[in-house]
């Protein structure tokens, strides 16, 4: 059964020759080999019959097999192979669809079609010249993979899928203000944004200073590029320092002042009276300083002088876009053997990822220090989300939680407007559009890093990481769908679309783990060092069978198993105590036998990422 | 020869100890004939601390006019400084610390003195014997004998004195077979695999020299090996190149046309000086501290640790796929015999026998192929990676094992009856210990000095009721299958355990794993009766 995965040792002489096939199990390949799909509500097919197709496995060759679309996935599935290999591709995953070889193309099977995707790998199909079966597929792929781009909605406003929770009800602005202990004296809700006149990339519920007015609000806004004024994002319980996040500052070149906005941050230190409040700023100050060209900037020295400026040198949306593709370049479709670690750091992608969670660090540190704190970048979806959401995951035990997490996600991220729409580009045909960035792929790799190191202390395990990245792409849910909240409002994504979070919260206990130990008040710090961060091998390289990355899951199952025994004899102990006041020895051993035994049925360590 | 000799200054006061994860502190240090002995004066309960001389790899003094600083850097890689007031004082402990960390002499070693109350010297040394070994294996007895040929360790000093061979070669032929083999270590069997009845056997390279000599014994031998099949492969653990030019000095390897039925395939695995520079440079990479550490990936690489891990493995892995899969016997061998080709033969054990995964069956594993087979500990383990005095035969070929092993151990979370502070533990004691079982090079010479009889056995220790609990994989489950180790460079890891043991960072990843393993040892707790009589 492991034999699909078992490492080639043998690449240069082949002693292994007379390898005996094992093909018992291809008759029942035969009959309806589609068959086994189980099509979601709502999921209809949009190719009526079965294709005949070739898909050209970098790993196994070039395989014979059918194919079908629906107007959710591509299905592929072999004919030969043994054990048959599968595709099964959310179309939303698709990135690029192009036509390779025409009419004169020569080689075997250079003639069909070449699928990049989202995630990390390339799909790559050969077809015949004969018929227009290439053409048909084409337009068909074309057309539902990139269903914004011809007019037609996305997967997730087609879906009948019905889920005991509902996972739009997760995320309550109020009850998670009042879960912080907001509002109170020094800070209040303002509901100035209700109609997203102030900003229509954020919320409409939003936490200001007690002491600044809606008017005051107005004026700051004017001042912030976006109009994405400092707000609170998170309260300190103990000491009241609060992270508030923003935009830049509209100095310009000029190097203009605003008197409200000055006179605003104030307000900010003065609520818990921090001596110095901090403005922590994402981008290199090069960059800072650039972005004065086009009317951006930073809050310099004099205008705020109860304020310290600190730059956090991590780059921009641009950056971190070429440095996820180097990182595709050495691990799809084949591995970089030779000089596997230097072509590692050549990507920098755990440079960047060590940037982001250093600066986390540090907001986190002048947190815990009673100081406030704000964040910004540029606009403050990107780089600011990714600041702001890690240090409240490593301040705040709640968000570690498997619901506080989808909290996080949907108040930090989602609410306050991470073009999700345009870094992920859904449905949408542009695959060169300068506005993709893996901006929250590069978060989700920094709570993954966290995990790893500490493993007890989040309630939710790598697989609903995974899931999560999964459905960012898919189109199936609604949760990650549009730029910010006004145009998910105008679009009715909450009434006509399902939330990811209804998926998760239904079978909750496979994305638990259970490890999980609480410790609310505990402050998390990472180590940032490059020699404690790991690559992130079971995502970015999961589609290569020949690796077998450490995954968290068998050892999971097996602690599951384990404390499932341990009730079971501690039940059985109870029992036999109860029905016999002095319980003969012989009997007791007996009774727990079968038990000890049952766990060793599973061999699930052996099981690859397929 | 006294150790007082060696001692001009036996007590200072005011000694300031710094080491890792602890505040400097200050007390009164000791030296005695085997130990540094560091106690705390402020009358706290601590108990001293112990620092084993022998693991001493290299000594750094700086005095002054005043006083003096002492840095140790030890064989398990931490790195101690004691700050001693009075220059002479400090001259004095230095050059004691010099001469007795690097005593030669096997007698005076601190084994021969380690008498602790729970443990006798009537017990038995060893875990098994050949022939404990191989009255287990039923299976063989057909096909296979024990040979007595080297009783008197004539035939080959490094092998112990009796060995496996095929029931139907006498050893009159092993004699003549030995003597066209590097220190007569002739094919032995090491492992039998029982589903498809092929063996994995080990040896040292053929004298066939440059005239190409030929041995009709030695041919005999191997053409037993493979009776009624049609196929073995030799895989010789260096490159093609290497085993043509071992010929000009009298090696060489098995021809095709001598040697029918027998495949020879190459796979070049280092050691000797490039293994050693090799860890040498990773503990270097490690050990900077400055926390700029860019290009950490780049020095990582370049240490070519890593690399030496997976080509061991691969070559495990090739042995393994040879004979379970393709059901073909193995003969494994390099120049000496006693290096790569015990890394290799004990590797694919791991990867097929489940026997050699329980925590005693690995520990058995240890025994006959390292210890028994005639690794040269004492000239390999004489220096570590921080040593400045020139390298002679140091290799750090069973570190090397033990990583690999981790890696296997890490792929397979379940498969290991035994837990990574195991192959800590033996990565340290293999350097220096209390215990008797990695002293010397061979058998005969712990035979000659008396180890088995003055020492205690450290896996006898390690299979004590208290420590078992403590190196066993609280998560292990048995399984009959191979655990095939992927080779892909990001399916390996560097093992911060062992490497990055003793920098701060380190520390709460340490905490957060002991947390883990607490866990799954609680719901242990009221089956350990249990599991303890399963664990095999």
């Amino acid at each position: 059964m492991a034999s699909a995965s078992i490492p080639v040792y043998n690449s240069s002489v082949n002693p292994l020759e007379n390898r005996s096939s094992q093909n018992a199990s291809r008759e029942s390949l035969k009959m309806g080999p589609l068959a086994d799909v189980t099509l979601l509500p709502g999921e209809e097919r949009v190719i009526e019959h079965d294709k005949d197709i070739i898909y050209m496995c970098p790993f196994n060759g070039a395989l014979k097999g059918k194919v079908f679309i629906t107007n959710y996935r591509l299905y592929f599935k072999s004919a030969d192979a043994d054990p048959a290999v599968t595709l099964n591709v959310p179309l939303g995953v698709i990135g690029r669809v192009e036509k390779m070889g025409g009419a004169s193309s020569r080689g075997e099977n250079s003639y069909g079609l070449d699928i990049t995707c989202k995630d990390m790998r390339n799909l790559r199909f050969a077809l015949k010249q004969e018929g227009h079966s290439r053409r048909d597929i084409f337009d068909i792929l074309f057309r539902y993979a990139f269903p914004v781009s011809h007019g037609l909605p996305v997967f997730a406003y087609l879906s009948q899928e019905k889920y005991e929770e509902n996972g739009w009800n997760v995320f309550k602005p109020m009850e998670e203000f009042r879960r912080q202990g907001l509002p109170n004296e020094k800070w209040r809700i303002t509901f100035v944004n209700e109609t997203y006149e102030l900003c229509d990339t954020y919320p409409t519920i939003l936490a200001v200073p007690f002491r600044s007015s809606d008017e005051d609000l107005r004026k700051v806004s004017a001042f912030r590029s976006r109009g994405r004024i400092p707000v609170l994002s998170w309260i300190h319980r103990e000491n009241q320092a609060v992270i508030c996040r923003c935009s830049q500052p509209l100095v310009g070149m000029s190097g203009k002042r605003n008197k409200d906005d000055e006179r605003y941050l104030d307000l900010i230190r003065e609520a818990n009276g921090t001596a110095k409040l901090t403005i922590y700023d994402a981008r290199p100050s090069v960059n800072a300083v650039a972005n004065k060209a086009t009317g951006g900037g930073y809050e310099g020295d004099d205008a705020y002088q109860n304020a310290e400026l600190v730059f956090l040198d991590i780059h921009n949306i641009h950056v971190m876009r070429e440095s996820l593709k180097k990182l595709k370049d050495i691990v799809y479709p084949n591995v970089e053997e030779s000089h596997w670690l230097s072509s590692l750091e050549s990507t920098h992608w755990l440079e960047h990822i060590k940037l982001v969670i250093s600066g986390a660090i540090q907001v986190a540190d002048k947190i815990s220090g009673g100081n406030s704190v704000v964040v910004h970048c540029s606009d403050g979806w990107d780089r600011t989300a990714q600041l702001t959401s890690l240090a409240m995951l490593m301040l705040d035990g709640h968000y570690r939680t498997l619901r506080g997490f989808q909290v996080l996600l949907e108040k930090e991220w989602i609410s306050f407007g991470h073009k999700f729409a345009s870094r992920i580009g859904h449905g949408d045909k542009n695959h060169a559009d300068q506005d993709r960035s893996p901006i929250f792929v590069q978060f989700i790799d920094c709570v993954w890093q966290m995990t790893k190191q500490f493993p007890t202390a989040f309630e939710f395990n790598e697989r609903l990481l995974v899931t999560i990245l999964d459905h960012l792409f898919s189109c199936r849910f609604g949760t990650f769908l549009y730029n910010c909240e006004s145009a998910r409002d105008t679009n009715e994504v909450r009434s006509k679309t399902v939330s990811l979070w209804s998926l998760v919260n239904s079978e909750a206990s496979s994305y638990q783990n259970p490890f999980y130990t609480p410790e609310c008040s505990r402050v998390l710090y990472p180590v940032a060092s490059m020699r404690h961060l790991e690559l992130w091998v079971t995502y970015y390289i999961r589609w290569n069978p020949r690796i077998r990355q450490q995954q968290q899951s068998p050892v999971e199952q097996r602690y599951m198993e384990l404390l499932a025994l341990r009730d079971e004899y501690l039940k059985k102990l109870e029992e036999l105590q109860l029905t016999d006041s002095s319980p003969n020895s012989s009997h007791l051993s007996n009774s727990s036998t079968p038990n000890a035994a049952s766990p060793t049925q599973h061999i699930t360590h052996l099981h690859t990422p397929f | 020869m006294e150790f007082s000799e060696h001692i001009k200054t036996a007590n200072v006061e005011d000694v300031v100890l710094r080491r890792p994860f602890y505040q400097p502190t200050k007390g009164t240090l000791c030296v005695t004939g085997h130990h540094l002995i560091f106690s705390n004066r402020g009358g706290d309960s601590a108990r001293p601390f112990l620092l084993l001389l022998r693991n001493i790899d290299a000594i750094e003094k700086r005095p002054s006019v005043s006083s003096g600083t002492i840095t140790l850097k030890c064989k398990d890689l931490c790195v101690l400084q004691l700050d001693i007031p009075g220059m002479e004082e400090c001259l004095n402990i230095a050059s004691s610390i010099e001469s007795l960390s690097s005593l030669e002499t096997v007698s005076e070693m601190y084994p021969f003195f380690y008498r602790p109350p729970f443990l006798s010297l009537q017990d038995q040394w060893g875990l098994s014997s050949t022939e404990q070994h191989y009255a287990q294996m039923k299976e063989i007895h057909d096909g296979w004998r024990v040979s007595q040929v080297n009783r008197d360790y004539s035939v080959s000093p490094s092998y112990p004195p009796a060995v496996i061979v095929p029931h139907s070669i006498d050893d009159e032929t092993l004699v003549k077979a030995a003597r066209f083999r590097q220190g007569g270590r002739f094919p032995v069997l090491c492992y039998y695999h029982r589903e498809t009845g092929t063996v994995i056997m080990r040896s040292s390279q053929p004298l066939s020299g440059a005239n190409r000599k030929r041995c009709r014994e030695d041919e005999l031998l191997l053409q037993a090996v493979i009776d009624g099949s049609e196929l073995g492969y030799i895989i010789d653990t260096r490159s093609s190149q290497q085993a043509q030019q071992a010929r000009m000095t009298g090696g060489g390897f098995e021809s095709k046309s001598c040697y029918r039925g027998w495949k020879r395939l190459h796979r070049q695995l280092e050691k000797g000086k490039v293994l050693q520079e090799s860890l040498i440079k990773l503990v270097e990479a490690c050990g900077d501290q400055s926390h700029s550490v860019d290009r950490w990936l780049s020095k990582l690489e370049n240490s070519k640790w890593l690399s030496h891990v997976q080509t061991a493995l691969s070559t495990a892995g090739l042995v393994a796929e040879c004979v379970e899969r393709d059901g073909h016997s193995v003969l494994v061998h390099g120049s000496e015999g006693t290096d790569t080709s015990l890394l290799v033969s004990s590797l694919a054990q791991l990867i097929l026998d489940p026997d050699s995964r329980t925590l005693a069956g690995f520990l058995g594993l240890l025994e006959r192929e390292w210890v028994q087979a005639g690794h040269p500990f004492q000239q390999r383990c004489a220096h570590s990676a921080y040593s400045h005095v020139r390298l002679r035969h140091e290799a750090p070929v069973f570190v090397l094992l033990l990583d690999c092993v981790w890696q296997l151990a890490r792929q397979f979370p379940l498969a290991m009856g035994f837990s990574e502070p195991l192959l800590l533990r033996l990565a340290k004691e293999v350097y220096a210990s209390d215990y008797g079982t990695f002293l010397c090079n061979s058998d005969q010479e712990r035979c000659v000095t008396g180890v088995k009889e003055r020492t205690h056995c450290l896996f006898q220790s390690l299979l004590r009721a208290n420590e078992r609990q403590h190196y066993s994989n609280p998560l292990y489950e048995r399984t009959e299958l191979a655990i095939w180790p992927s080779i892909q460079p990001p399916s390996l890891q560097l093992w911060k355990g062992l490497f990055l043991q003793w920098t701060d960072d380190a520390l709460h990843l340490v905490e957060a794993q002991k947390v883990i393993q607490n866990l799954v040892s609680q719901c242990h707790r009221p089956l350990n009766e249990k599991v303890e009589n399963t664990d095999g």
